[in-house]
């Protein structure tokens, strides 16, 4: 390393520390600086010995500015192009040595270039500071690559994101007033950091707002000038990197600028009032910048201040498939679509066909995703529905724009009345009433609610002509879910919420419902749970869309009263109706069957299974379990495990056993499994059948290449009896992770029933969900000699809600077993184990 | 004449009101209200949950008759409310002094 690189820093420190001393060391001065700086890393590079890969060498944050001050940190990013080898560490030394020799602040990164393959949100400061990165030396190609990085919706949108946190963060530390006595000329608000932080905003959002800013670009250049030759001095001052401008230091710039005044106090006087009007103009500039920046909220799209638009207005109106994520960035981010967008679409929405708006897979799965109810989406499908787009997208919804239908109901038009049923729905989320709190939580349970608004949004079609609108509906809802190839029990589902969607209304309010057989009808209508609280948030929200005064407090609770009714016969009920010879739907069953399942072995296995079953699963499950069933063994287990999207489901077929639910819920939850909702069944013949939907929120399964090898090897194991799942539980209950503090935060509930059904005592359990719950319930329950024949498992929020049918020897539980089951099961969820211990050490 | 007022189950409105109509009876008012006579509601149980359901929603309907016809619009609206269950409602008959008409000031003949 040749001596004059070294001298001529010195030199440019001395030079610098001159024109610190007039009060001349601003921003040409600093840049001068900067410069050197470079050369002077431009030769250590020259000269250090070769790196693995192609590497750069980047400037950052002020040294990025080339505002480096006497004392300012030298921020440096070093980008290796490829992983970074052991060779790698000469290059470093070589490189970053000699300038802490120099007595350079030297603050360093070292990254490889792999690190931007993805967004790290972990640093809020690292991609800000990136946003002012200037290439110092090295390869070119790999600058180009971090641009190309940088100029991503996602990192910009981050960048502003981070700053905007960070700019409020460091405001509040200064009490939120630019008004300080002794002002840090580089943090306090309307110093040197807001102007950086605007002109970052600015840049990454859109560079010419820094040439409309209301109060001009050359005050802002006046103020940083200004800013930066305080810096300089208060640097040359102290002798390291202070910022402060206390009172002592006030009275020597003052004299440095040479302010007029007979006194230091008049001359102070001067200096701070410049630098009030300074910091005033900064402030205000970087309020302005952070109101008008178009924020990136997606491809070819911004949000401002008149709501999300497109960027670029030509290639959006060439790609009808982007234009409703424009509808989707306004709903993530609580804005209005801006009226240019909602123009452009309208102008062009005429020459595309319904599947133009959809034509990819991932294009019907952002739709579907959209009509998730929350709110502002009533607000965003009205404006879709002014432009023509939900017209353009489904023709089907067109047919009843402004329909007006005259009854002496109906307030509103039909298109209306239904975009209102939707907002309704997305009114659940901060429900109103305590009553619709009830509703609310229907919602929020609800496995696919987007299926529900997909059947609002076609519920009245039909209304196009005069007759009976419903089939009609049904009709043309189904060319929808043809075009938006849904699965088929998706559709059907779809189809059943549009053709039944007057039934409950009809029964709650008309029928008698204190009549067991109006609830039993219903029941049998609607079959399972999902189904009946899709209805009645139907019916709710549908009623309340006919006019303000149509759903009444009273008829509301009709309607409540009739889903309670209805859900306690299909929970608690359904184990006396079983499957006989005589069940509709078997000879379909057995039509369709594969070639390899004989009509026998389907037979053996539904008969004598609850009716829902035929309700819960389709043909192709069914198959499969009955598949799962042949030539059983006691203590086998045949089990089929299948990822179906964000969950996993596993349908386990075994022979009944003492404690095969508990060990079973056991071994999910010692894998960190999170059981979400669930399904137990037995049939005459001993056969069992449990289905889970679980969460794998440690990745176990995703992770592990054998993980699901292992999860069926550990299944058979505990079921056999070879391995003890309850200790194994037992550790990972007790792991710091998953430590249960014994405290409930609410009291759990438990209830026997032995009214509601024929052949079991009903066993309602509501706790606060947690690790190995079901398995511990249900060890209790198998403790006291029960069986336990059917499960449903549930999931609302933080709450498990179990509901166990069982027996003991065979009858219902007398009242002393309930009383005793009862007590044991409420000591084990008020989180004392001792009963479980108790029993374990007896079994 | 004679205010008679009706308390029935919800659902059987329409049928009171359609053989009130066969009385030529057309002016009523319907209210939404809750209650219970010996009925006293029940216990609901809802996930386990029990709760009290001891108001119960019925449907009043309110008609002003001449007393000539009176004992014909009881047994009208007995036989189109009963189902013979417990919670069928009650039928109350309170005498009226005076109406007047709202629009003209002009007070009815009773």
């Amino acid at each position: 390393m040749p001596a004059s690189a070294f001298a001529r820093l010195d030199a440019a420190r001395k030079e610098l520390s001159a024109q610190a001393a007039r009060g001349e060391a601003g921003r040409i001065a600093l840049e001068r600086f900067s410069g050197r700086v470079d050369e002077l890393i431009q030769q250590l590079f020259e000269d250090a010995p070769r790196s693995s890969s192609a590497v750069a060498v980047f400037a950052l944050g002020g040294y990025g500015r080339r505002h480096l001050c006497l004392h300012s940190d030298v921020d440096v990013l070093v980008l290796f192009g490829g992983p970074i080898g052991g060779t790698d560490e000469q290059f470093l030394r070589g490189l970053l040595h000699p300038l802490w020799d120099q007595g350079l602040d030297v603050s360093h990164q070292i990254r490889e270039l792999d690190d931007f393959a993805r967004l790290d949100t972990s640093n809020p400061t690292f991609l800000p500071a990136l946003g002012d990165a200037r290439p110092v030396a090295g390869s070119s190609a790999l600058f180009d690559r971090v641009a190309a990085f940088l100029d991503a919706t996602e990192p910009r949108a981050f960048i502003v994101e981070s700053l905007s946190r960070l700019i409020d963060e460091r405001h509040a530390s200064f009490n939120d007033t630019r008004y300080q006595l002794e002002p840090n000329v580089k943090d306090a608000p309307g110093a040197l950091r807001d102007l950086t932080a605007l002109r970052t905003i600015a840049r990454v959002t859109e560079p010419a707002l820094l040439d409309r800013l209301p109060a001009g670009r050359a005050s802002l250049e006046e103020a940083e000038d200004f800013l930066l030759r305080i810096r300089s001095i208060l640097h040359l001052d102290a002798r390291r990197n202070q910022n402060v401008l206390d009172h002592e230091m006030q009275e020597k710039v003052a004299q440095v600028f040479r302010y007029p005044g007979a006194t230091p106090r008049q001359r102070v006087e001067r200096l701070m009032s410049e630098y009030f009007r300074h910091a005033r103009s900064v402030s205000r500039a970087l309020e302005w910048t952070r109101r008008m920046a178009p924020m990136p909220v997606g491809r070819n799209l911004v949000r401002s201040r008149d709501g999300v638009r497109f960027v670029d207005p030509a290639e959006a109106r060439t790609r009808p498939e982007s234009w409703l994520h424009v509808f989707q960035a306004a709903l993530d981010s609580g804005s209005p679509v801006a009226d240019e967008a909602i123009g452009l679409i309208q102008d062009h929405v005429n020459r595309y066909v319904a599947e133009d708006f959809y034509p990819a897979a991932g294009d019907r799965a952002a739709l579907l995703a959209f009509l998730k109810p929350r709110p502002g989406l009533y607000a965003r499908l009205s404006e879709m529905h002014d432009c023509g787009l939900l017209g353009g997208m489904f023709p089907e919804f067109a047919a009843i724009s402004c329909r007006v239908v005259r009854d002496f109901y109906h307030k509103y038009t039909v298109d209306e009345h239904t975009l209102l049923a939707i907002r309704n729905l997305e009114r659940l989320a901060t429900p109103s009433t305590p009553s619709r709190e009830h509703f609310a939580a229907l919602l929020a349970d609800l496995r696919a609610p987007e299926l529900l608004v997909l059947a609002l949004l076609f519920h009245d079609v039909g209304k196009w002509r005069d007759e009976e609108h419903a089939s009609e509906s049904v009709r043309m809802a189904r060319q929808v879910l043809e075009r938006l190839r849904l699965p088929a029990a998706d559709c059907e589902l779809v189809e059943f919420l549009i053709e039944h969607h007057l039934r409950m209304s009809v029964s709650a309010f008309r029928r008698d419902t204190e009549d067991p057989e109006i609830v039993r009808q219903f029941a049998e209508l609607v079959g399972i749970e999902e189904r009946l609280k899709m209805l009645c948030l139907m019916t709710l929200v549908d009623v309340d869309a006919v006019s303000p005064e149509t759903l009444t407090p009273w008829r509301e609770e009709l309607l409540w009263r009739l889903y309670v009714d209805t859900y306690n016969h299909l929970t608690l009920g359904y184990g006396d109706d079983v499957i006989d010879r005589t069940q509709t739907g078997l000879s379909e069953l057995m039509t369709r069957r594969p070639s390899h399942l004989s009509e026998s072995a389907i037979r053996q296995f539904v008969e004598g299974l609850p009716r829902r079953y035929l309700r819960l699963f389709t043909p192709e499950a069914v198959y499969q379990h009955v598949q799962l069933a042949r030539d059983i063994q006691p203590d086998h287990v045949h089990a089929a495990l299948e990822q179906k999207g964000p969950t996993w489901e596993v349908t386990v077929v075994t022979l009944d056993k003492p404690f095969l639910f508990s060990n079973i819920c056991g071994v999910l939850s010692s894998l960190g499994m999170d059981i979400l909702r669930g399904q137990a069944m037995t049939n005459p013949n001993g056969l069992v059948l449990d289905h889970f939907e679980f969460a794998d929120r440690e990745r176990f399964l995703e992770l592990n290449a054998d993980g699901r090898a292992h999860f069926l090897r550990a299944l058979e194991a505990v079921v056999s009896g070879e391995r003890d799942v309850t200790a194994r539980l037992r550790a990972r209950e007790q792991s710091v992770l998953y430590h249960r503090t014994g405290i409930p935060r609410f009291p759990p509930v438990i209830h026997c029933d032995n009214h509601s059904s024929r052949r079991y005592t009903i066993l309602d359990i509501i706790a606060n969900d947690a690790v190995g719950l079901l398995h511990r319930i249900s060890r209790v329950i198998s403790h006291h000699g029960c069986e336990v024949d059917l499960v449903l498992i549930g999931t609302e929020g933080e709450k498990a809600i179990d509901v166990f049918h069982i027996t003991a020897k065979g009858a219902k539980l007398t009242d002393t077993e309930q009383m005793e089951l009862t007590a044991d099961l409420t000591r084990m969820l008020e989180g004392n184990d001792e009963v479980d211990q108790g029993h374990r050490a007896t079994q | 004449m004679k205010l008679i007022k009706a308390i029935v189950r919800p659902n059987k409105v329409d049928e009171v009101k359609e053989a009130l109509g066969k009385l030529s009876i057309s002016g009523m008012t319907v209210t939404e209200v809750r209650g219970h006579g010996k009925q006293k509601g029940h216990t609901a149980v809802y996930r386990g949950k029990e709760y009290n359901v001891s108001l119960l929603p019925k449907m009043e309907i309110e008609v002003v008759v001449s007393d000539g016809i009176v004992d014909e619009t009881i047994r009208a609206i007995i036989q189109a409310a009963r189902t013979g269950e417990i919670g069928d409602g009650r039928v109350f008959v309170i005498p009226v002094e005076h109406a007047y008409r709202i629009r003209t000031g002009e007070k009815e003949a009773i």
